[in-house]
């Protein structure tokens, strides 16, 4: 049996009404997220191209769900259970030990993604099942660079693994680069990569963990109600304008980010999502370094980050 | 199809020439002496944004589209509407001249719809004078990206609605007028007619229909549709985030605020329909506090409520599907609408 056939077979097992896995996009090679019943089983597939995290669909799903999860997915719904957002008793999660994902922005770029059909991993090499034959290229080539870092592939809660458990990496290389940088240089570099942005909100509107309701960058009446007064209405609080340049997307990227200590999953939804490619996976691992050198928590911890914080307070 | 804009402007004369060397970059030289504002795509790491270039070096051209639209250089992210102290104090409007270089068909289309939403009717003075200055110097396309569907409306890739439009054929520069003020362009430049031999080539180019997709659009369907639960089943993955609507070369909404209480500006900058505060009333009512009926109305914009301005608001650029971070596919969607 095949990874996609067991992960059906572990689907139907669980005699979940509701599925949340993944499905062939129309007209390309890349999966997405879907909310399936029974019936649909067989419309379920796998692949190095089933690269979203499917934790912030389960919170707006009620009753018994059955999910698949990779390592990062996994991460993202472990926190949301530990932040009380999801209930564990509601899901069977069928985990899968991940290798990586392919960035599919990097593969466009050595393959015209409407010649390939159906993209599988076999050793170091991915399979491209073109319209005409096949072709393979190293795994290497296109793996997410977010994937080489990952500490996590092999999922932290499951009700059923599939595959072999795998030793995740634990160290910072990644950030070297840019800590090497002179506070000035750094500054630059970041305030090139803000300036992109076009506040479309769309790092925040995927992250499993941005679930907040009113966001305190919205430039909105935080504090409107069908009592307020036309003079609360007018002074209502506003940290950000809606005007896009480098230094209000800066703050808000940072306050989004700093939301984020001893939380982030490290799933790389925000950077997928961002049509700007903006480095935003620098910020959440910088972050993620401090949590644990400086503050000495660590992501296993039962208890959060923040409720810890306010342990050691006292 | 609806549409009927490519064979208007077409009328009258055209020219047809060649040009030995980089048109594009040259136009972008030119232009800049003469003063003008120039858009052009910038290569950023693995892909283009139209950008304000200060000099040919910055553009290039090796792209299918760039990620953002064109519509930034008429319609941009944000402008000062008043700058304001104890009174007005100024209204800024656009006094340069403005052009872009390197747009495709479809967002050239795209526009010709903006123009119809801030031009007809209530005249937008902001718009207005950016989009009376403008010049747009178009190149063809040779391939299609996966996503792209603008044949669907009637747009022939090969034959953008421009002022100028640039084809590369063979090795050839083929540079056309389609305007006044494409033609007065072209005069700055040293062309040479087009050879019989070449005229064919440029023929036989701009008749190739390309291998895309296709959208399908009932309107009768869609009309009956509405509280159809299909859109709840569509949205159920949508994060209800601002990319498809900013990416979107025909998307206008926008938001006007104030910066600064004593002394300040009055902003309008992009909204997003998709954004839950975008609809939200001071009253506290939200006609439209359900992501699923947000996403529906998107949808209904472009292919229903539009239809009074007589046409789709949509160009089939693609965009939205490419970058939609749940993969809802606008061709899917409004093809497969019960």
């Amino acid at each position: 049996m095949n990874e996609v056939e067991k992960i059906r077979e572990e689907l139907k097992k669980s005699g979940a009404e509701r599925i949340v896995a993944f499905v062939k996009k129309e007209n390309e090679p890349r999966e997405v997220l879907a909310v399936l019943s029974q019936k649909d089983i067989d419309k379920v597939t796998f692949s190095p191209l089933s690269v979203n995290n499917p934790a912030k669909l389960l919170m707006q799903l009620n009753g018994k769900v059955a999910v698949v999860a990779k390592g990062c997915d996994a991460m993202a719904i472990r926190q949301l259970i530990k932040e009380g957002k999801l209930k564990r008793e509601n899901l069977f999660i069928v985990g899968i030990s991940c290798r990586g994902v392919i960035d599919y922005r990097k593969l466009s770029k050595i393959e015209k993604l409407s010649e390939i059909r159906e993209v599988r991993l076999e050793g170091e090499e991915v399979v491209l099942k073109m319209r005409n034959g096949e072709k393979r290229i190293p795994f290497a080539e296109v793996i997410e660079e977010n994937c080489l870092y990952c500490e996590h592939p092999t999922p932290v809660i499951y009700d059923v693994l599939i595959g072999e458990a795998r030793e995740g990496r634990k160290d910072f290389s990644d950030l070297e680069k840019l800590e090497k940088m002179s506070r000035e240089e750094r500054w630059e570099y970041w305030i090139s990569q803000f300036e992109r942005c076009i506040r479309c909100h769309a790092c925040r509107s995927v992250c499993p963990l941005c679930y907040c309701e009113e966001c305190i960058v919205d430039p909105s009446n935080l504090a409107i109600s069908p009592m307020s007064t036309a003079e609360d209405k007018a002074s209502y609080p506003r940290l950000l304008g809606k005007t896009v340049n480098a230094k209000d997307n800066a703050i808000y990227h940072i306050i989004r980010v700093l939301h984020h200590a001893g939380r982030c999953s490290g799933c790389g939804e925000c950077e997928r999502a961002c049509p700007m490619e903006l480095p935003l996976r620098k910020l959440e691992r910088k972050l993620e370094k401090v949590v644990k050198e400086v503050f000495g928590y660590d992501l296993n911890e039962d208890i959060p980050f923040f409720s810890k914080l306010d342990m050691l307070g006292d | 199809m609806r549409t009927s804009h490519s064979s208007q402007s077409l009328i009258c004369w055209v020219i047809k020439m060649i040009y030995e060397g980089d048109f594009l970059k040259d136009a972008i030289s030119n232009l800049l002496a003469r003063g003008y504002k120039v858009f052009a795509p910038v290569k950023l790491g693995d892909f283009h944004l139209f950008r304000e270039v200060k000099s040919a070096e910055e553009a290039d051209f090796g792209y299918i589209l760039p990620r953002n639209s064109a519509k930034i250089a008429v319609f941009p992210e944000n402008e000062v509407l008043i700058k304001y102290s104890s009174w007005i104090d100024e209204i800024p409007f656009e006094e340069t001249r403005i052009a872009i270089v390197g747009i495709k068909a479809c967002d050239a289309r795209a526009i010709k719809l903006l123009d119809k939403h801030f031009l007809e009717g209530f005249v937008d003075p902001y718009y207005k004078s950016r989009r009376e200055k403008l010049l747009t110097v178009a190149i063809t396309c040779e391939e299609p990206g996966i996503n792209c569907f603008c044949q669907s409306f009637g747009i022939n890739p090969r034959k953008p609605e421009a002022d100028v439009v640039v084809s590369r054929i063979g090795g050839k520069t083929f540079v056309n007028a389609y305007s006044d003020a494409g033609k007065d362009f072209l005069s700055e430049f040293n062309l040479r007619n087009e050879g019989e031999e070449e005229a064919r080539l440029r023929q036989n180019f701009e008749r190739e229909t390309l291998e895309m997709r296709k959208i399908e659009i009932d309107v009768e369907k869609l009309k009956k549709s509405f509280e159809s639960s299909y859109w709840k089943e569509v949205a159920v993955n949508c994060k209800s985030c601002g990319v498809c609507t900013y990416l979107c070369p025909t998307c206008f909404c926008f938001d006007i605020y104030d910066e600064g209480e004593k002394k300040g500006v009055r902003i309008r900058a992009w909204d997003s329909c998709q954004f839950p505060l975008h609809t939200l009333e001071s009253s506290s009512h939200n006609p439209r506090a359900e992501k699923w009926q947000r996403l529906r109305n998107r949808f209904y914009d472009k292919f229903y409520y539009a239809l009074r301005k007589g046409d789709y608001y949509c160009v089939g650029c693609g965009r939205c599907i490419d970058f939609c971070p749940a993969g809802i596919d606008i061709v899917s969607v409004i093809s497969g609408v019960r």
